[in-house]
């Protein structure tokens, strides 16, 4: 049961990894707590599934990308506008969760099903000792700690990780040596939308996706960017790590109706004893 | 004055639908509801707006006291006002709780945390589903079946109208200075030597008393309760009651609650694109409104009196 609770924790925070990531290189960027990337990337999963019949490949390049452009257009046209005269956390919460609103509201009426599930290949089993695990679920896994390797390598060796750096320690400054801040807050924004919406497919192919999937993948990746430090990508990989084991062995031993609120919980005392995260905040809220 | 009469005229426009007492029907029960999510919008009208408190659980404590007066009452067999006035005593509590548990936060590190209560509380009620019902929820005849629906329609109405007033007569008080000086610059209300600790804890509690004895209400009003009519969007309804109406006029949460529960009753006819208009109305009353319909509607008023003069 151990062995079992472990990878099923892993793949789990694997997955809410996703979102979370989206949340804290939005976060760590442009400073603005976006709250629809969850709806968003939903949104994505559920454009996956309508073209999933023609090609598998194709149908997830096309929900990432709708999700990419949604994310840049939403970041250049209102939320960069609303930063740049001055709008507060608070304000940013508020506007997020409307296009949140708006986005599920694309959903009902464009799809004619509510609930779907994403029937992607399994790609076999692996044995483990006494414990099975489908090929899938370590892709996912796999897809999620590359991911992050992938960003801090982006960050660290690119010309575009420079500028991202760069924008988020200093704005005024980034503005007068010439980086197009408005661009690189838009490209972080469809990043940080386009990780959601994998996020989404994954959690659609391994659960299901519903209209409420994207408040609480939206949702709950923002609170374990917070418990992880948010804006820190380590601290958000950790945390999200941590919280799917939380999440697995409270469903083990409690049943399916505890594991929301022993994780809430946690991460309700998480964020009392250390408001700053796990490994601390980059930027302050 | 001026002041005074804009208090007067909004207890006056408050007590206009007792009006509807007479016809009952359809437009009483949807005012009725209007009404008591406006006992909660003043809540947040006081707490986050004019005390300053990044304060998002008022879901949780108008659940406490919608579940508490049913569960005291039905399982315990107390006195309905009792199981009603025990509950609102209990909301303070946890809103006090999570205040002193979060001293060493700031800022919205404070709504988070209030906020996840928010999103939890549901998933506790579902948890507790033997006990609550969780989703199929809990029926309640509570008043109703003592004074009949109309009277606790014209009951729900003059309760709405005391908090309004109350809220707006504290605001004038000098706990209620204290508090908006401690909303414009708690550092500054500190260093002036005056314990903005203790003026929290007033306004958390009176917050609390005031949000569980509405939930009491609600649940006596509507019949019905369970985790759906609590979950983490009526939070958000709540919080934008003040926020769209206008937080700085007393009169601010009226419009609010109007647009806030009534735009999803026209909106009836199209449900299917209801979300994405709501959203749009939103982000758009917001961005082009950030003071609120009420000042703007005021600025306006001004604007054509200018004119004409």
């Amino acid at each position: 049961m151990l062995l079992n609770g472990i990878i099923t924790g892993l793949i789990m925070g694997g997955i809410l990894s996703l979102p979370v990531l989206g949340v804290a290189v939005i976060y760590g960027i442009t400073g603005i707590p976006n709250f629809a990337i969850g709806v968003i990337g939903v949104f994505g999963g559920f454009i996956t599934w309508y073209f999933l019949s023609y090609s598998i490949g194709l149908a997830i390049v096309i929900g990432v990308v709708v999700c990419f452009i949604v994310g840049y257009i939403v970041q250049r046209i209102l939320l960069t506008p609303i930063s740049e005269k001055g709008g507060d956390a608070t304000l940013f919460f508020i506007i997020t969760v409307s296009v949140g609103f708006v986005f599920e509201g694309f959903i009902r009426a464009i799809f004619p099903r509510p609930n779907i599930s994403l029937e992607l290949p399994r790609l076999g089993t692996i044995n483990l000792a006494t414990f099975t695990v489908e090929g899938f679920k370590i892709i996912a896994l796999v897809f999620a700690l590359g991911t992050l390797v992938i960003i801090r390598l982006l960050e660290e060796h690119t010309e575009i990780g420079k500028s991202w750096q760069a924008t988020s320690q200093n704005l005024k400054l980034s503005k007068l040596v010439g980086i197009k801040t408005t661009q690189v807050f838009s490209i972080a924004s469809g990043i940080g939308c386009a990780l959601a919406c994998v996020g989404a497919i994954f959690w659609g192919s391994l659960y299901n996706l519903q209209l409420s999937s994207g408040w609480d993948l939206g949702f709950m990746g923002f609170i374990v960017a917070v418990v992880g430090g948010i804006g820190n990508i380590w601290g958000g990989m950790i945390s999200a790590l941590i919280m799917g084991m939380v999440m697995s062995f409270s469903g083990y031993l409690l049943g399916g109706e505890w594991q929301s609120v022993i994780l809430y919980f946690i991460v309700i005392l998480v964020l009392i004893i250390a408001p700053k995260g796990i490994l601390g905040s980059e930027r302050s809220l | 004055m001026k002041d005074h009469y804009e208090k007067i005229g909004t207890v006056g426009i408050l007590l206009l639908p007792l009006l509807f007492a007479l016809r009952g029907g359809y437009l009483q029960q949807v005012t009725g509801y209007v009404y008591l999510f406006l006992i909660q919008g003043y809540v947040a009208w006081f707490i986050f707006f004019k005390s300053g408190q990044p304060f998002f659980g008022y879901s949780v404590t108008m659940a406490i006291g919608a579940y508490g007066t049913i569960v005291l009452t039905e399982i315990f067999k107390w006195p309905l006002l009792l199981s009603m006035l025990v509950s609102s005593a209990f909301a303070p509590v946890v809103c006090v709780t999570l205040f002193l548990a979060t001293i060493r936060a700031r800022g919205f590190y404070v709504s988070m945390v209030s906020f996840l209560l928010a999103i939890m509380f549901p998933q506790l009620i579902n948890a507790l589903q033997n006990i609550t019902g969780g989703r199929s929820g809990l029926y309640f005849s509570g008043m109703t079946a003592f004074i009949g629906y109309k009277t606790l329609y014209v009951l729900v109405i003059i309760i709405t109208v005391i908090v309004a007033a109350f809220f707006t007569w504290i605001m004038g008080t000098k706990t209620g200075k204290i508090l908006t000086l401690i909303s414009e610059n708690d550092r500054l209300t500190q260093a002036v030597g005056i314990n903005t600790r203790k003026y929290k804890i007033i306004a958390y509690s009176i917050a609390g008393v005031i949000s569980g004895f509405g939930g009491g209400l609600y649940v006596n009003y509507t019949g019905f309760i369970s985790s759906i009519d609590i979950e983490v969007f009526t939070t958000l309804y709540i919080f934008f009651i003040p926020l769209i109406g206008g937080s700085s006029v007393f009169y601010g949460p009226i419009l609010g609650a109007l647009f806030v529960i009534l735009i999803p009753e026209l909106l009836v006819p199209v449900e299917r694109y209801f979300r994405i208009f709501f959203g749009l109305i939103f982000i758009i009353v917001i961005v082009m409104l950030p003071d609120g319909l009420a000042p703007s509607i005021q600025r306006l008023l001004r604007k054509i009196r200018t004119k004409d003069a």
